[in-house]
């Protein structure tokens, strides 16, 4: 039963992460990598991790990919864009992608993986552990959330000087290239 | 143990005033732009870290050497490197000799700049200051990595201190071509470096080496030595680097910057025993500086090119004494060179002061009006022709000896040459300076306050003293040393020194006189005694110095110019990976990443 | 299963990952390949807790914060990009070309 769930989530993961490249639509992309996710979700689950399971779903899912359709949205180009989503590299990209994994899975097969039965920490020690060993850590990344937040807005910020341009056109015209 | 002696102290105090001073500096500019306290706390720096510097002497003598090292970079079986202080006989006499040059100058400055507006007065005193920090932190390595840190330092702030005036585009471009010829040469430094890990797993001054790696770091090293010491071929920045305020010429060409590189050697004297080609390698390449740069000093105008190129000679000397293997002539020369060649340099600093020009002709006659500063650079010229009794004698001697007999006597002769003309040169710049007629533009020359007269007469005393302190030297380095006047070096060295002082007298002498009858027929290229000289002189001599100088000129910097373009060239070459697209890069970062996962799986 | 299962999948999950992160135009497309990437790592970071003993549960936290924080300047970054060159393909941005 539990083997049975393992096997569905993998084989869900890996049909919806092809999905994730292969798609047309960016906006079924990020569907189809909001069930990648959700697969992963399981995977945790399975693997004795309902907590982040839990978190999975609420961040990544809810947020992350939220996110994502929201950014796409509001940069969407209703042109030609879709028809192109990919560009001409798929042959090299399916060679470095055999590449990659060819070489991790060479590594992991053969390397003397480590076996253990120590059970891994319920939530309650999960928990604990944030704030006791990983204290330092833990605060850093808050920081780190805030100043990402605070960097995401000045970044995104639409300046005066470029408000009062029309909309739409390029501040740096001698920038622009052809696309291909 | 009493703080005061504890020789680690002592050090640590050396070191950490003028990092300190410096420090204060940056972070207060309220300080910095009001100047005058600016100055005040870089010399209390400077003379806390000289006071230590002193005493780190006579307990150095009580205790003998000392070392204390933290680990830096930690490995597994032993640290890999480390940083601290290494007292011993070398980098204590050292230490107290760039402090007291260092302090001199800086008091030096505090009138010598004194026109400056204030907030590039304040600018000035921290650079000082953190210049004293780096040399100290290089004189104090206990190992060839912090002393390599050390020595960028000191190339960093030296590259400051030439380019002080960086608003004046000579001065910048003068600035930046000293920094990345030293750079150049500091790659050799690195590799050595380098290479020197991989042969023995650490950094330490008395690593045991394979012949062939010996030979191989050690050419490295001293290719960093070229460049800093300004050997030939890599002089050329030098010259230029008279950009910076006299004062920094005083601080850079004589005691401190420029000496790094002969220090280093000195320090690394182990490695380079070990390497016989090297140091033969060095022997010739400063016995032809010394000629080469003695011939370029002959020829110019600018009293403080004089100067450079007759440091550049005085380099040599002491390369071809390393390159003969007596380390101890080479660091005794260091030494007596520091005292006299910061003197001289201030003591022209104050004669441009007064005249408002470099230019040897605008001087003349400047006996009557500065006498101090005439007396002191008297002292300071005779000391460096060599004079017998004064410090330059004594070490140039040492130098001397140490080459006798030598590949057949040939380095021996060309530094012999080389003393002579040291001496035509200094007699040259006296009598065309402070002999003679007084020129129009000295008239109104006076003598400097006392502020910076007040460091020529203290550098004034070691330059004729520091020769009978040998013995005292050469027992704390733990060598052997004994002045003597009689036997062939020293009475041919003692003749070539009188010899040249009598020839410039009677070139530069008697053709004031020449002039003097002409009426004031402007430069003495006219007059009757120069068109006698022409012959011999200009023909000869300055044939050669030109011949030279054409080399230096289109070889030389045509090599330099070379290695630009041919860098140029390849850039070019190769920018076409350059597509400036997001997945190109990416393919290539993702094949390589997993390459890299491959040779690891293989290997 | 055991950890070998995972690893490999986590593997699998990578490589899609690098394939998305070549050939997507977008900016936007090679952010959701990036997400990929993560997501594989987080689950050979729980594959370890879990068959290996290790304390990694804690570091997948982490790894999910900083990719949130990731995607929010990321996607600032997109806007950025956007408004400057009028779209999101990112071959517009050739500025670093030799």
């Amino acid at each position: 039963m539990a083997d049975a769930l393992f096997w569905l989530c993998a084989v869900g993961l890996v049909v919806s992460s092809i999905a994730v490249v292969r798609t047309r639509d960016l906006v079924r992309a990020v569907l189809w990598l909001a069930l990648a996710l959700l697969s992963t979700a399981g995977l945790f689950a399975y693997l004795d991790a309902p907590f982040l399971a839990g978190v999975q779903v609420l961040t990544y899912v809810g947020g992350v990919a939220t996110l994502m359709i929201f950014g796409l949205m509001v940069t969407r180009r209703h042109t030609k864009a879709a028809a192109e989503a990919n560009n001409d590299q798929n042959v090299i990209g399916v060679v470095a992608a055999l590449a990659v994994f060819g070489v991790l899975a060479y590594a992991i097969l053969n390397t003397k993986l480590p076996e253990s039965s120590v059970p891994p920490p319920d939530t309650s020690e999960l928990g604990r552990s944030l704030v006791h060993e990983y204290l330092l850590a833990f605060e850093a990344v808050s920081l780190l959330l805030l100043a990402a937040i605070v960097g995401a807005v000045v970044i995104a910020r639409r300046r005066d000087a470029e408000a009062r341009e029309a909309p739409g056109t390029s501040s740096l015209p001698s920038f622009r290239a052809e696309a291909d | 143990m009493n703080a005061l002696n504890d020789p680690i102290f002592l050090a640590a105090v050396a070191l950490l005033a003028p990092i300190g001073a410096a420090l204060l500096l940056v972070v207060l500019p309220f300080v910095r732009h009001r100047g005058a306290p600016a100055a005040g706390l870089c010399i209390f720096g400077s003379v806390l870290a000289l006071a230590a510097a002193v005493k780190l002497l006579f307990v150095h003598h009580e205790l003998g050497d000392a070392r204390f090292a933290v680990t830096w970079i930690s490995a597994v079986s032993k640290p890999i490197a480390e940083i601290g202080l290494f007292v011993d006989g070398t980098s204590s006499s050292m230490l107290a000799v760039v402090c007291l040059v260092a302090l001199c100058v800086q008091v030096f400055s505090v009138a010598y700049m004194h026109d400056e507006p204030p907030r590039g007065y304040g600018r000035y005193f921290a650079y000082h200051a953190f210049f004293l920090f780096s040399m100290n932190a290089f004189v104090l390595a206990p190992n060839l990595l912090q002393a390599f840190a050390g020595w960028e330092l000191v190339g960093l702030t030296s590259y400051l201190l030439i380019g002080f005036y960086f608003a004046k585009p000579s001065a910048a471009k003068a600035a930046v071509k000293a920094f990345w010829m030293t750079k150049l040469a500091d790659m050799g430094f690195l590799f050595g470096l380098l290479w020197l890990f991989v042969a023995t797993g650490g950094f330490e001054w008395t690593a045991k080496l394979d012949p062939t790696v010996a030979v191989g770091v050690t050419l490295l090293l001293f290719l960093a030595v070229v460049g800093k010491s300004a050997q030939f071929p890599l002089h050329i920045w030098l010259p230029d680097a008279m950009e910076g305020p006299t004062p920094v010429s005083a601080l850079l060409h004589a005691a401190t910057m420029v000496a790094a590189g002969v220090f280093l050697i000195v320090r690394a004297d182990p490695l380079f025993v070990q390497a016989a080609t090297t140091q033969t390698i060095m022997l010739w390449i400063g016995a032809f500086t010394a000629v080469f740069a003695a011939c370029l000093a002959l020829v110019q105008r600018d009293i403080k090119k004089v100067l450079a190129y007759s440091t550049c000679s005085q380099l040599g000397y002491m390369v071809a004494a390393l390159g003969a293997g007596s380390a101890f002539a080479g660091y005794f020369h260091l030494g007596t060179h520091a005292f006299f060649k910061a003197l001289l340099f201030l003591a022209a600093g104050s004669v441009i002061h007064a005249v408002h020009s470099n230019d040897l002709a605008d001087m003349g006659g400047l006996r009557k009006k500065m006498p101090l500063t005439t007396l002191t650079f008297v002292i300071g010229a005779l000391s460096l022709a060599g004079i017998p009794g004064l410090a330059g004698f004594f070490s140039k001697d040492l130098v001397l000896a140490s080459l006798e007999g030598r590949f057949g006597w040939v380095p021996w002769g060309m530094l012999m040459f080389s003393a002579f003309l040291t001496a035509f040169y200094m007699g040259r710049v006296l009598c065309l300076a402070f002999f003679g007629n007084l020129s129009h533009k000295a008239e109104h020359a006076h003598e400097a306050p006392l502020s910076m007269s007040g460091p020529l007469i203290v550098l004034a005393v070691p330059s004729v003293v520091a020769g009978f302190f040998g013995s005292t030297l050469a027992h704390a380095v733990g060598g052997h040393y004994e002045a003597h006047f009689v036997g062939l070096t020293p009475i041919v060295a003692s003749a070539m020194a009188l010899a040249g002082l009598l020839a410039s007298i009677a070139v530069y002498g008697r053709n004031r006189d020449a002039r003097v009858a002409g009426a004031i027929e402007g430069l003495d290229r006219a007059s009757a005694v120069d068109r006698l000289w022409e012959l011999g002189y200009r023909r000869a001599l300055l044939g050669v110095s030109s011949v030279l100088g054409w080399i230096d000129r289109y070889v030389i910097d045509g090599l330099m110019n070379f290695t630009g373009y041919t860098t140029i060239e390849a850039g070019a070459a190769v920018r076409g990976a350059q597509t400036g697209r997001m997945r190109h890069y990416l393919v290539a970062v993702v094949l390589g990443a997993v390459l890299v996962a491959v040779m690891g799986l293989v290997a | 299963m055991t950890l070998q299962h995972c690893l490999l999948l986590a593997a699998a999950v990578f490589a899609i990952g690098v394939y998305g992160l070549i050939t997507r135009r977008q900016a936007i497309g090679m952010l959701i390949s990036l997400e990929l990437l993560v997501n594989s790592a987080n689950l050979a970071l729980v594959a370890f807790a879990k068959h290996a003993g290790a304390p990694t549960q804690p570091l997948v936290l982490f790894v999910l914060a900083i990719t949130v924080a990731e995607v929010a300047v990321g996607l600032a970054l997109v806007m950025l990009f956007y408004r400057r060159y009028d779209d999101t393909l990112l071959d517009q941005a050739n500025e670093a070309r030799g």
